[in-house]
């Protein structure tokens, strides 16, 4: 801070020293007017190249998924009688071979991913629906703690494996049964993720500045803290898919799961598996794709949980 | 006398990489400093002062470098440091620094006695034995008594003002060079703050230290610096010797803080404020910074940017008003200045009609903390008349904001009654009841950030307590109403259709304050509307509320810890402590003779932007033990027309006493 | 404080309570089979089974059969088995198999705790570089990939790499070193990710600031304030790891024949075994709850914020 006048300033136009004209629009430039939080959200989740293949596998996986049946008439189930039709390996007429009893794998893989993925969809559906709505009203109604945490440590503290199960024991093998199994250890803890998750937003000064404004609870509610929980809940869903497929292969080894006449990825991963050592395609091609789907809905989950963090949207 | 030179920074450039951009936060800023003496650096947040003074440790964000100039302590240039090595050397041993919050600056499961001799250790290698003498030798020196039993403590045993103590100990463990404090005592209270700021002066003395003020409080600067930087948009505008900056300011930025702050000026008055938000720091600056926001600035200001000129041999500024070619300018200026001093503003009366409004009678807030019960509020009586600003003021946890928010009916209470127009609102209303109360009693939120909606535009934000009182009948009418409010507050009506993330932090407050007064409220609780708002901005919120006042005759319940603000803005006062009311008296009755301990120490501690005044001020801490209420129950009783306290017989009587002696 | 145990204390016998009677009534819609052995099933006819229900008490209102359990229980005599293994002791059974599954689950503690902490360390510390990509990489293999087809791969392939046994032995410890390691995966995955998003998470707190401005080295720190911060949230798991040994893998055990725990339940129940589901359910579960309450303890002693909840500033 020495004396650093300068000099080279002395002669200047004169007119410069002249009151200048004052522009309100100036005046109330703001700081970062080009933010918004589902811009930056997609932004910052599309940034990396890997998250773009994922989404792209996904898609593709999925939208092959549902138009396979409409482009191909292999049958799934159809038994060949033949011995030579057994076991086949990879071939132009059976991309992914044949098992035991000459069925297409590259047929019951495609209708095995549709099934899986409606199952893991519904599940997830209804987990995270079922989560949201009950977290939302625990969040709100404190004198509702003690019900719900007495649910929760009960339901928690029944080892997961024993419950499915259990559930899975008592009603008879379906799909439907499967779902009710996974939803119905699976809805607390998301309940309860959303409900403290409510509760910090409830506490927040804009919703009591909805309270002193009289707004009606269901307003506060779509308006006030759906917005804020949106990404979580698209998150969480994401999450829920990889635990469902992940469950349903579980609930399939253990015998409990849908009947082994039906193809789901879990009954052929498990089918596969017998015959793994002398056709070990038969348990690889199903596996991969499986593997695939998981990992990525995975990978989907967590890149857009940290993408919808405001903190991340450098 | 001049001390020998201690670190020196020159044309410091410092960028970040945000949001795939680069910013530049500091843009070539320069300070010294000498053996021994405090140099207070301020500046609005974001003008970054913070980070300027961070570099000098190395400790600045990953996304975050200095990209030019240099900074010289003993003869070595530490910009050029590049491995974390090499600042091992200086952190902790020849500069130190205090943060902001003492509350988060400790480690919350180590005792605070290791925390200081973990650094005596590492610096010195001394033994544990002797590094633990070294800490309680330390935490007495800070003013913490009993520190042999207090080293064995968990941070969350002590207060904030304790614990910022500790904080102090251990940056000054190794005897530092250099202590940067970054805004020491913001988060304290002011009582606290006033202590804080006399132990680091005792320290600075005891230590021959030299200090590095960061702040954003004039006050604060007035009171314990011996030269000033002002900082703007990332760079220096003016610096000088403490009272050059205060009494002869000439860079029009320190001009206008000067000029904002509530205490220099006329109640009744309006404030000078500065228009606007400081400047994106995305985009390149042409010429002064701050010519978008001056009034008065000249031609030259958008086109070059100024050097600094001298004004005396210790104080520079870098304006334009000071070249030679200027003078002409600065003449028109100055005559223009002495006709707005001269025009002197017609004093509002204030309330007219004596009407109560609102009144609290006995009122109890008793919150349940685990097992333990604790009155936030004990017992509190006033009213407040149709037209008035009253203000509650009192340090964290006193229980003013309870009381705000049980007025408001979002707090329970557990005793008293409080009448609204006559009516007791202290118990269940109707649903019809409950809407008309709302409609005529809106709440003004401290934290602007906090306080929208981040996820709804601003024409709902608005428009929500239209729809909830169906204030339209059509969407005309609705668009019309917003764009109103929009104006009243100083807002375009364009900016309706965007996100609250897309103002600054006075754009938003007065966002908030549309949102309450669109529905025609006559009554507003504002809690702390400005203090979590810059100088500048704080000036243009405080008229707003001002002229909102004036305009649609509003009456406020202002609550507030900031006592310059308080006496500016209210009529009648009343200050609480620990869940009491123990002072209430009209505005300039309670600053001329406060007559609780309490509030004296109070009036006392509050730091006062004239460097004159802070020199000679001693601090008085209130201890409650001067009063003796075993036998002698104190009562709330009224010792002069308007002027009520909280006393037991004896001291109601010297009140009384001294008030005559006085008058 | 002793108020604060007392509540968590409190807490926990009566989710105990609670889970008791929904697995005890659940467990009443299960078929009465599974009171009878194979041939007593084929042999006795509709009246005399009735009659043998009545007699051990199955038929009497659920929370009869509670009391009477519990009393029995208090006693010591956790019942027989009737259809897994026809009249055995389940005292007998049990204390067979656990040995197993305990002894497995400690090898994998240790294993996971030494490679998934010092993992997470480094994933923090090289953040956003190769290490961390790796890393990254891994946990999301084992989080996302269902447990059953990671075993098996590294069942069938690892045990031809390095030439390993794929069954258990109980006499050849080269046996143990594939489950121990399947065992370990999620775990050291688990503590690799919590470790590294908790040292990430912790740069930025302000006492760490602190800390780097007081010119502490980077190391100093990493071990003696954030390591010993992260100790706080682990160590409240650690009970319930502990008391949790006894329960195997259901997958592991099966893929390499352990005697152990795993697949009892699972079997017990398929084989309708009633009695034993009861108390293998009933284990678990109390177990677990038992854990949490003394993990909160615990952390009690570890973390001295936790004395606050008695009396808050």
């Amino acid at each position: 801070m020495e004396a650093r006048q300068v000099t080279d300033f002395h002669c200047l136009p004169d007119d410069l020293f002249t009151r200048a004209d004052f522009r309100e629009d100036l005046v109330e430039e703001t700081g970062f007017s080009d933010y918004s939080y589902w811009g930056s959200t997609i932004r910052t989740f599309f940034k990396s190249p890997f998250v773009k293949v994922t989404v792209v596998a996904v898609l593709a996986l999925v939208t092959f998924t549902i138009i396979f049946p409409y482009i191909s008439d292999a049958d799934p189930y159809k038994v060949s009688l033949s011995v030579k039709d057994w076991n086949q390996p990879p071939s132009e007429e059976h991309p992914f071979g044949t098992d035991g009893v000459g069925r297409d794998i590259w047929a019951r893989v495609w209708y095995g991913t549709r099934t899986s993925l409606v199952l893991a969809g519904i599940v997830a559906v209804l987990e995270v629906g079922i989560g949201v709505i009950v977290g939302a009203i625990w969040g709100y109604y404190k004198q509702l703690d003690t019900l719900m945490f007495g649910i929760y440590n009960t339901i928690t503290n029944i080892p997961s494996t024993i419950y499915l199960v259990l559930i899975a024991y008592v009603m008879k093998p379906s799909i439907l049964t499967i779902i009710i199994a996974l939803v119905s250890s699976g809805w607390i803890r998301e309940a309860r993720w959303f409900r403290n998750r409510i509760l910090a937003l409830r506490e927040a000064d804009y919703n009591v500045a909805s309270t002193c404004l009289k707004t009606p609870v269901t307003r506060i509610v779509s308006r006030n803290i759906v917005p804020h929980i949106m990404s979580l809940i698209i998150m969480d869903a994401a999450l829920t898919i990889p635990a469902s497929i992940g469950s349903e292969v579980f609930l399939s080894y253990i015998g409990l799961g849908i009947p082994a006449e039906m193809v789901t990825l879990g009954n052929l991963v498990n089918q596969g598996r017998s015959a793994f050592l002398v056709y070990p395609y038969q348990m690889l091609f199903p596996t991969a794709i499986l593997c695939v789907i998981t990992v990525s809905f995975y990978i989907i989950g967590n890149k857009f949980a940290d993408a919808s963090d405001p903190r991340n949207h450098v | 006398m001049k001390r020998e030179k201690v670190f020196e920074a020159q044309n410091v450039e410092i960028k970040f990489n945000l949001r795939g951009k680069t910013l530049t936060a500091v843009r070539g800023a320069s300070i010294d400093l000498y053996q021994g003496e405090t140099l207070a650096i301020v500046g609005e947040s974001g003008c970054g002062k913070s980070v300027f003074a961070k570099s000098f440790l190395g400790v600045l964000d990953k996304n975050g470098w200095v990209s030019g100039g240099h900074m010289l302590l003993d003869g070595v240039d530490i910009a050029q440091y590049k491995t974390e090595k090499e600042w091992l050397k200086i952190r902790g041993k020849k500069i130190a620094m205090v943060f902001q919050d003492p509350m988060t600056s400790l480690n919350p499961v180590k005792t605070i006695g290791e925390q200081i001799r973990e650094v005596i250790a590492w610096h010195f290698g001394t033994d544990k034995e002797a590094s633990k003498q070294q800490a309680i030798e330390l935490l007495y020196q800070v003013g913490i008594d009993n520190a042999e039993a207090r080293y064995k403590q968990y941070p969350h045993e002590f207060s904030g003002g304790m614990r910022q103590r500790v904080v102090i100990a251990t940056a000054i463990a190794c005897r530092p060079k250099i202590l940067i404090c970054d805004e020491p005592t913001t988060a304290l209270d002011v009582t606290v703050q006033a202590q804080i700021l006399q132990l680091i002066k005792k320290l600075q003395q005891d230590l021959n230290m030299s200090v590095i003020y960061i702040t954003h409080d004039l006050g604060v600067v007035a009171s314990v610096a011996d030269r000033v930087a002002v900082m703007y948009a990332g760079q220096i505008v003016e610096y000088g010797l403490v009272n050059e900056i205060f009494k002869d300011a000439r860079h029009p930025y320190t001009e206008a803080l000067l000029l904002s702050l509530p205490q220099l000026a006329v109640k009744g008055s309006d404030l000078q404020s500065i228009k606007g938000s400081p400047p994106n720091l995305y985009k390149e600056i042409k010429g002064d910074a701050f010519a978008p926001r001056n009034p008065d600035a000249m031609k030259i200001d958008y086109e070059i940017e100024p050097p600094f000129f001298k004004v005396t041999d210790t104080h520079y500024a870098k304006t334009w008003l000071l070249h030679e070619q200027a003078r002409g300018y600065v003449k028109e200026l100055s005559k223009k200045q002495e006709e707005r001093v001269k025009a002197t503003p017609e004093v509002d009366s204030g309330s007219s009609e004596k009407g109560v409004l609102v009144s609290l009678r006995n009122v109890t807030v008793d919150f349940k903390l685990g097992r333990k019960k604790f009155s936030a509020v004990k017992d509190v009586t006033f009213d407040i008349y149709r037209g008035e600003t009253f203000s509650l003021v009192g340090e964290s946890g006193s229980g003013k904001t309870t009381i705000g928010k049980a007025i408001m009916k979002i707090c329970h209470t557990s005793g008293g009654d409080i009448f609204y127009k006559g009516k007791n609102i202290n118990k269940k209303l109707s649903g019809a009841e409950l809407t008309r109360f709302r409609r005529q009693v809106q709440m003004i939120f401290q934290d602007p950030m906090a306080s929208l909606n981040e996820r709804a535009k601003v024409d709902y934000i608005i428009s929500e307590g239209l729809y909830n009182f169906r204030l339209f009948t059509d969407e005309q009418e609705r668009k019309r109403k917003v764009a109103e409010a929009m104006r009243s507050v100083g807002l375009s009506n364009e900016h309706a259709t965007r996100f609250p993330h897309e103002f600054s932090g006075g754009q938003r407050q007065r966002i908030g304050i549309a949102r309450s007064v669109v529905v025609e409220p006559e009554f507003i609780i504002a809690d702390e509307p400005v203090s979590a708002l810059d100088v500048s901005i704080r000036a243009q919120v405080i008229n707003l509320l001002n002229q909102l006042k004036k305009d649609k005759g509003l009456t406020y319940l202002f609550i507030a810890h900031d006592l310059s603000v308080v006496r500016f803005i209210s009529d009648r006062i009343a200050v609480m402590y620990k869940g009491r009311i123990v002072e209430l008296a009209g505005s300039e009755e309670l600053f001329a003779h406060p007559l609780h301990p309490y509030t004296i120490a109070l009036l006392q501690a509050a730091p006062i932007p004239d460097p004159d005044i802070e020199r000679e001020k001693r601090v008085i801490a209130y201890d409650p033990s001067v009063h003796d209420y075993v036998t002698d129950k104190p009562f709330w009783a009224e010792v002069a027309p308007g002027h009520f306290v909280w006393a037991n017989s004896h001291e109601m009587a010297m009140y009384e006493e001294r008030l005559a002696k006085l008058k | 404080m002793r108020r604060y145990y007392l509540s968590k204390l409190g807490q926990a016998l009566v989710t105990i309570a609670l889970v008791v009677l929904v697995v005890f009534t659940l467990l009443r819609f299960m078929p009465t089979t599974g009171y009878f052995t194979k041939e007593e099933f084929r042999e006795m006819d509709d009246v005399a089974k009735n009659a043998y229900l009545r007699s051990i008490g199955v038929l009497d209102p659920t929370l009869v059969q509670l009391k009477n359990f519990l009393v029995k229980l208090s006693h010591g005599d956790l019942g027989r088995s009737m259809t897994l293994y026809p009249k055995s002791q389940i005292k007998d059974i049990l204390s067979d198999k656990i040995k197993y599954s305990v002894m497995f689950n400690a090898f994998s503690w240790i294993v996971s705790a030494f490679i998934g902490m010092p993992l997470g360390i480094a994933m923090a510390k090289n953040k956003g570089g190769p290490i961390d990509s790796a890393g990254t990489a891994y946990v999301v293999a084992v989080r996302s990939i269902p447990s059953i087809i990671i075993h098996f791969f590294v069942q069938v392939y690892v045990s031809r790499l390095f030439n390993l046994p794929m069954l258990f032995y109980i006499d050849n410890p080269r046996s143990w070193i594939l489950p121990t390691i399947s065992l370990s995966l999620g775990s050291i995955a688990g503590y690799a990710i919590w470790l590294r998003r908790y040292i990430v998470d912790e740069e930025n707190k302000d006492y760490i600031k602190f800390a780097r401005v007081k010119g502490l080295s980077q190391n100093y720190i990493m071990v003696r304030h954030v390591f010993r911060n992260a100790i706080v949230p682990i160590a409240i798991n650690f009970p319930s790891d502990f008391l949790l040994l006894i329960s195997g893998s259901l997958i592991i055990e099966g893929l390499y024949s352990i005697p152990g725990m795993g697949g009892l339940l699972i079997k017990s129940i398929q084989a309708l075994d009633n009695n034993l589901v009861q108390i293998l359910v009933l284990m678990f579960s109390t177990l677990s709850v038992f854990g949490v309450f003394l993990g909160d303890i615990f952390v009690s002693f570890v973390d001295p914020r936790i004395k606050l909840t008695d009396s808050p500033e």
